[in-house]
């Protein structure tokens, strides 16, 4: 199939045919395919519930066991083992993660909570920021870490993983992340954004999946919630700034981000420690309307959204930490003159909850 | 639809072979792969195929007319119709937001508060190499340089998917004489194909991915989390991980472009190995440099009006060169560093050929040689004054150990003007620079091995000798294909593992 005369190309590179380039790219897409068959699972497993994720999985399936049977999914596996780097194939990780039951404390979380003064952070001793979430997290996460910084009695811990969310702890699990974050930094405060990512299917602990926006949806969303907020309070955290998701361009999105911030607002809402940051109305116009520019504080015209309509600019992610901050502040350094201190649950006297795979 | 993805190695798959089919019979041939560009294209955002398609319309409409005219005022009425439309397109779409808000904020300061409706605008990908590559054509058809083409030739070649997200800027006369007679399916040359499509992947998912995550995007979005050192290593990772990017989006576009038949211009030539700036900017994006210098900078009189009008013409072609890049200051700002670092080596360089030309014309004086060849000398001098000597400069005729230095201070002179590139804003880039002084106190936890290593080869793999990337080629396409099909299977897998979850979106996407 190679050209043999003789060429215009160094060191006497050939050419070849179409077909000798069709032979290569095949071989190189099937052996591939077979090689990284754990890997091309492990991304179908993640997809979202529904048609294409069944296709790809009734696809991959095959071939995934052609290729674990002729040993052709060792070599990825093993050079990842050698490596340090993790298992390229599916996780066998959860689709539904149950908070280990426990009592409660007296007055934690809830309406009725027990009101202790919150220990005012110092230079030597400041306030333990924990911020974790999505993609949309990240830039307001930027944002806050650089203000929290300057603070001098904070030290922020910045946490995003993008295209996570609740809903699918398969593809990240966030309660088994919140409850190592929290014993890793055993965090004061913490500050967490999700949603974007869950507007999806999402599967509860009796096996059904339910699709978004469904009763059986929410009642396992805010399930979900729920169990976010008691892993961090059971971490030690004493209060909680839950962020909601912020006005999007089309209104279809923008309807599913009012239903999940009604969940957080709720959730919110019964409990004293957490406080809910509405970002809806924050990133909206006076009018209530969607904007990729908005005024800030000083009147100055500022692009707030990227160009997808979704993500933060620099300056929508400021826009937010300005306000989260500013709860940050009046709880954990009230100004003397204010006379009411914030009240704070009691610190849990038992070992943080565990977050467990669904049986 | 990225090149790093499932997707794609499907679509390519039904790509080529249709492409090989189809290329003795261009009639079906350029159809086919103007609909598979416009599938390529509208994976991302169906509605933009439509202004694709328009942009090729007007375009060639454009260049018809003025080729039809039958006057030297007429023609040059339609090329400036056709240029202002095609920016102001390119203004709508990108420069909307930067300019309503300029306007805006500056209206305030006058106390005037300037209530405007402002609209929520989509960029589509690519309208900026898009715009230069239309543009190209018109200006090439008007200066008589480029026959006009089909309706369809013109439109496959504005479309063609290899290069419409990011380059490399191919012009109309590189491309369309390519279209011209079918491509020989006997004589592809797989063997470089291949090898520019694994590098550039390696480029990309072990190189770029990795500093972006591992320490540029932290350094430079929460710099007072980090150490002075780390820092530093986030400013020169930021250096390395552009040209991983950018650099793999090119190799991968030739690559495939190849594999399709075609030939497309380099994009980069070790750009990092430059002994001066202008060095650089001809090793750099080179399709953007010999646009801007050809339908720019020699417009504008490039160097032949004076050593002050050069100079202004450098600056004018940096500072809209950056502006090219992003709807922003700090790009402009970068632009302007850019310029005016080449205004200096070039003030530099005319004052040391004045000096030599003074110390010839003195020799030749002693030697009493005679009045003629003096003016011959003068006369030659005043022409190299004025920018107009083609003489290398003397950056580029010293031997490899001399420039060091000079290789040395344009990275970190680059290093430096990059750290505006990628901040959103001044005051963000400021406080980049501003911790590179505040906490030496240690090393960091982000300055690992790995991180060093991947640094190192990043800039090592400029500095390895072509002709040694060439043997590799050579023996890679003695392998037969089924060889060479197994070599690059493991090859990907590797890559895979090795690489970071999930592709990530090319740096040169949003430009």
């Amino acid at each position: 199939m190679a050209d043999r005369s003789p060429d215009d190309l160094p060191f006497g590179r050939r050419r070849r045919s179409a077909a000798g380039a069709l032979v290569a790219i095949l071989v190189a897409l099937l052996l591939g395919a077979l090689l990284n068959a754990p890997a091309m699972k492990k991304t179908a497993q993640e997809l979202p519930f529904g048609a294409a994720r069944s296709f790809r999985l009734a696809l991959i399936d095959p071939l995934a066991a052609v290729s674990h049977w002729l040993f052709l999914d060792r070599p990825a596996r093993l050079t990842a083992e050698a490596l340090g780097k993790p298992d390229p194939g599916p996780t066998g990780a959860p689709l539904v993660v149950l908070v280990t039951p426990r009592p409660r404390p007296s007055g934690k979380p809830g309406p009725a909570a027990t009101v202790k003064p919150l220990p005012p952070p110092r230079r030597g001793d400041p306030l333990r920021l924990y911020i974790g979430g999505d993609s949309m997290a990240g830039v307001p996460g930027m944002a806050l870490t650089n203000l929290a910084k300057d603070t001098g009695v904070m030290q922020p811990k910045l946490d995003y993983h993008i295209s996570s969310g609740l809903c699918r702890p398969d593809f990240f699990n966030w309660p088994a992340q919140l409850v190592s974050q929290a014993q890793a930094l055993h965090p004061g405060a913490a500050v967490v954004m999700f949603g974007a990512n869950d507007q999806q299917g999402v599967q509860a602990a009796n096996g059904k999946v339910y699709a978004f926006e469904t009763g059986g949806w929410k009642t396992e969303y805010r399930r979900r919630v729920r169990d976010a907020m008691d892993i961090l309070f059971d971490g030690g955290v004493k209060r909680i700034y839950w962020i909601g998701q912020p006005i999007m361009p089309e209104a279809v999105f923008s309807r599913h981000m009012r239903v999940l911030n009604e969940i957080y607002r709720s959730e919110a809402r019964k409990r004293s420690g957490v406080r809910y940051i509405d970002a809806y109305r924050l990133l909206s116009t006076g009018s209530g309307a969607y904007s990729d520019y908005l005024k800030d504080e000083k009147g100055r015209l500022q692009q707030v959204r990227e160009g997808d309509g979704t993500h933060f600019t620099y300056a929508g992610g400021m826009r937010l930490a300005r306000v989260v901050l500013a709860a940050i502040k009046a709880d954990w350094l009230p100004k003397k003159k204010s006379g009411a201190v914030p009240g704070s649950p009691s610190p849990s006297p038992r070992a943080p909850a565990k977050a467990s795979p669904a049986p | 639809m990225l090149f790093p993805t499932i997707t794609f190695a499907v679509f390519f798959l039904v790509v080529f072979v249709g492409n090989w089919l189809l290329m003795p019979r261009p009639h079906l041939w350029k159809p086919f792969i103007l609909l598979a560009s416009f599938v390529f294209y509208g994976w991302w955002e169906w509605r933009f195929v439509l202004l694709l398609a328009l942009s090729a319309l007007a375009n060639w409409l454009f260049a018809a007319a003025i080729a039809r005219s039958g006057t030297a005022a007429g023609r040059k009425w339609l090329l400036a119709v056709a240029v202002a439309a095609n920016l102001g397109v390119l203004g709508w779409f990108k420069y909307y937001g930067f300019f309503i808000t300029s306007m805006v904020n500056v209206l305030e300061v006058f106390g005037l508060n300037a209530d405007i409706a402002l609209l929520r605008i989509v960029l589509p990908v690519g309208i900026s190499f898009l715009t230069f590559r239309v543009l190209s054509y018109v200006i090439d058809v008007y200066r008589g340089k480029l026959r006009t083409a089909s309706l369809i030739d013109f439109a496959v070649y504005v479309s063609f998917f290899p290069y419409i997200m990011a380059g490399p800027i191919a012009r109309a006369g590189e491309v369309l004489p390519q279209l011209v007679s079918p491509r020989d399916p006997r004589r592809i040359d797989t063997a470089r194909a291949f090898f520019l499509i694994f590098a550039g992947l390696a480029k990309k998912m072990l190189l770029a991915d990795y500093l972006a995550t591992h320490i540029v995007n932290g350094v430079f979005t929460t710099p007072g989390q980090y150490t002075s050192l780390e820092v530093l290593f986030g400013i020169i990772g930021y250096s390395v991980q552009i040209y991983c990017d950018f650099s793999a989006y090119a190799d991968i576009a030739i690559g495939i472009s190849l594999l399709l038949g075609f030939q497309l211009p380099d994009n980069f030539n070790a750009p990092y190995t430059a002994v001066s700036v202008q060095d650089f900017w001809r090793r750099w994006h080179m399709t953007l440099s010999r646009w801007l210098r050809d339908y720019l900078y020699i417009p504008l009189g490039g160097n032949r009006k004076g050593r002050t009008r050069t100079y202004m013409n450098i600056m004018v072609t940096m500072l809209l060169g950056g502006l090219w890049h992003g709807a922003g200051w700090p790009f402009v700002f970068w632009g302007g560093l850019h310029g005016a670092s080449q205004v200096v080596e070039h003030r530099r360089v005319d004052r040391r050929r004045q000096r030599a030309q003074r110390l010839e014309r003195r020799t030749t004086a002693l030697n009493g040689e005679g009045a003629g060849d003096a003016g011959v000398v003068a006369e030659a001098g005043a022409g190299a004054a004025a920018g107009g000597s083609s003489a290398p400069l003397e950056y580029d005729r010293r031997p490899w150990y001399g420039g060091v230095w000079p290789r040395l201070g344009v990275f970190a002179f680059v290093t430096f003007a990059w750290v505006f590139f990628r901040s959103p804003t001044f005051g963000a880039a400021l406080s980049v620079l501003g911790r590179l002084f505040q906490s030496w106190g240690g090393i960091g936890a982000a300055v690992t091995p790995a991180l060093l290593l991947v640094i190192a080869l990043g800039i090592g793999i400029q500095y390895v000798p072509r002709s040694l990337y060439e043997r590799t080629e050579a023996g890679f396409s003695a392998l037969n294909p089924v060889l060479q099909g197994v070599v690059l299977a493991a090859g990907f897998v590797l890559l895979d593992v090795l690489g970071p979850s999930g592709p990530a979106s090319f740096l040169y996407f949003r430009f």
